[in-house]
């Protein structure tokens, strides 16, 4: 009885924190939102579950970084670390509120790190579905 | 006119005086150029200015696009400060160190401190080579592995 009445306390008051996150992304989203459907007329939302494909996959462009989990992990709640050793705090907006809030910031990693990576830009469609991807966990 | 200039010294000095106290709590070096940290040191610490020599660090910048196998491109915005930083605290800048560059020669371009004489030497003689091989170590340019000031630009035996 007692630990129903402290999980359902816990649950209540998590619920303001599960709604923030994604608030505080939701500008970057929006205008990403904006570019997918201007890329794709047929584009019908970002999906977290094609983020999560994408972020796993293995690409051949690069040796040094074939995937987005050679430097971030293939479990974005877990800190990363880049190739030179420097820790890289967790993707997951959950354990990192302040991921995708500062436009600026966002673009310069996704231009470098899709080159790296892909070897080519990423369309708006998949930076979409990554940042919700790494909002839903 | 000389009055003028006597108090001017002496407020520098009072100031120079304030900004030493303040700067001994503070565990950042207060010199270093703050895009410098704040982009460069994203990845790995921001190393030392005075470990390369003026065209290392211009090679280095001028082809971020492919840095150490990733692309580390900065706006041109980001990118000023930080040449001119990197330029005026060079090994062979005024605020080097010549022993820094000794050895170096003169149509030598190393893209890494490791690759640096001075470098090879201190860690030659105190260093068992295949302690980089281990991989929480990762590679010798995490110099922060063993070095725990390395990200302050502490990099004596005890830091």
């Amino acid at each position: 009885m007692k630990n129903r009445l402290f999980v359902t306390f816990a649950l209540v008051a998590l619920m303001p924190m599960i709604a923030y996150a994604g608030a505080a992304q939701k500008p970057i989203i929006d205008s990403y939102l904006a570019a997918a459907k201007a890329e794709n007329a047929a584009f019908s939302g970002f999906s977290a579950e094609r983020g999560k494909t994408f972020f796993l996959a293995k690409h051949d462009a690069s040796a040094d970084t074939p995937s987005c989990t050679t430097c971030h992990t293939a479990d974005p709640t877990k800190a990363g670390q880049s190739r030179a050793g420097k820790e890289i705090a967790p993707m997951a907006v959950s354990k990192t509120p302040d991921r995708f809030t500062d436009a600026e910031k966002v673009e310069k990693w996704f231009t470098r790190n899709c080159q790296s990576v892909l070897g080519r830009a990423c369309t708006a469609q998949e930076k979409g579905d990554f940042i919700t991807f790494m909002s839903s966990l | 006119m000389n009055k003028r200039v006597s108090i001017g010294a002496f407020s520098a000095l009072i100031l120079g005086l304030s900004l030493a106290l303040v700067g001994t709590g503070n565990s950042a070096l207060p010199q270093v150029e703050p895009a410098y940290v704040k982009e460069c040191g994203a990845c790995h610490i921001p190393y030392p200015a005075q470990y390369l020599p003026k065209r290392s660090w211009e090679r280095i910048l001028g082809s971020l696009d492919k840095h150490f196998g990733e692309n580390a491109t900065l706006s041109p915005k980001a990118l000023t400060p930080i040449k001119t930083y990197l330029d005026s605290h060079a090994a062979d800048s005024a605020a080097g160190n010549p022993r820094i560059m000794r050895d170096v020669g003169v149509n030598i371009m190393p893209l890494r401190i490791v690759e640096m004489p001075f470098w090879i030497h201190i860690h030659r003689k105190q260093i068992d080579r295949h302690a980089f091989d281990n991989p929480k170590i990762k590679n010798a340019g995490n110099c922060g592995a063993c070095h725990r000031g390395a990200a302050n630009g502490k990099f004596g035996d005890d830091d």
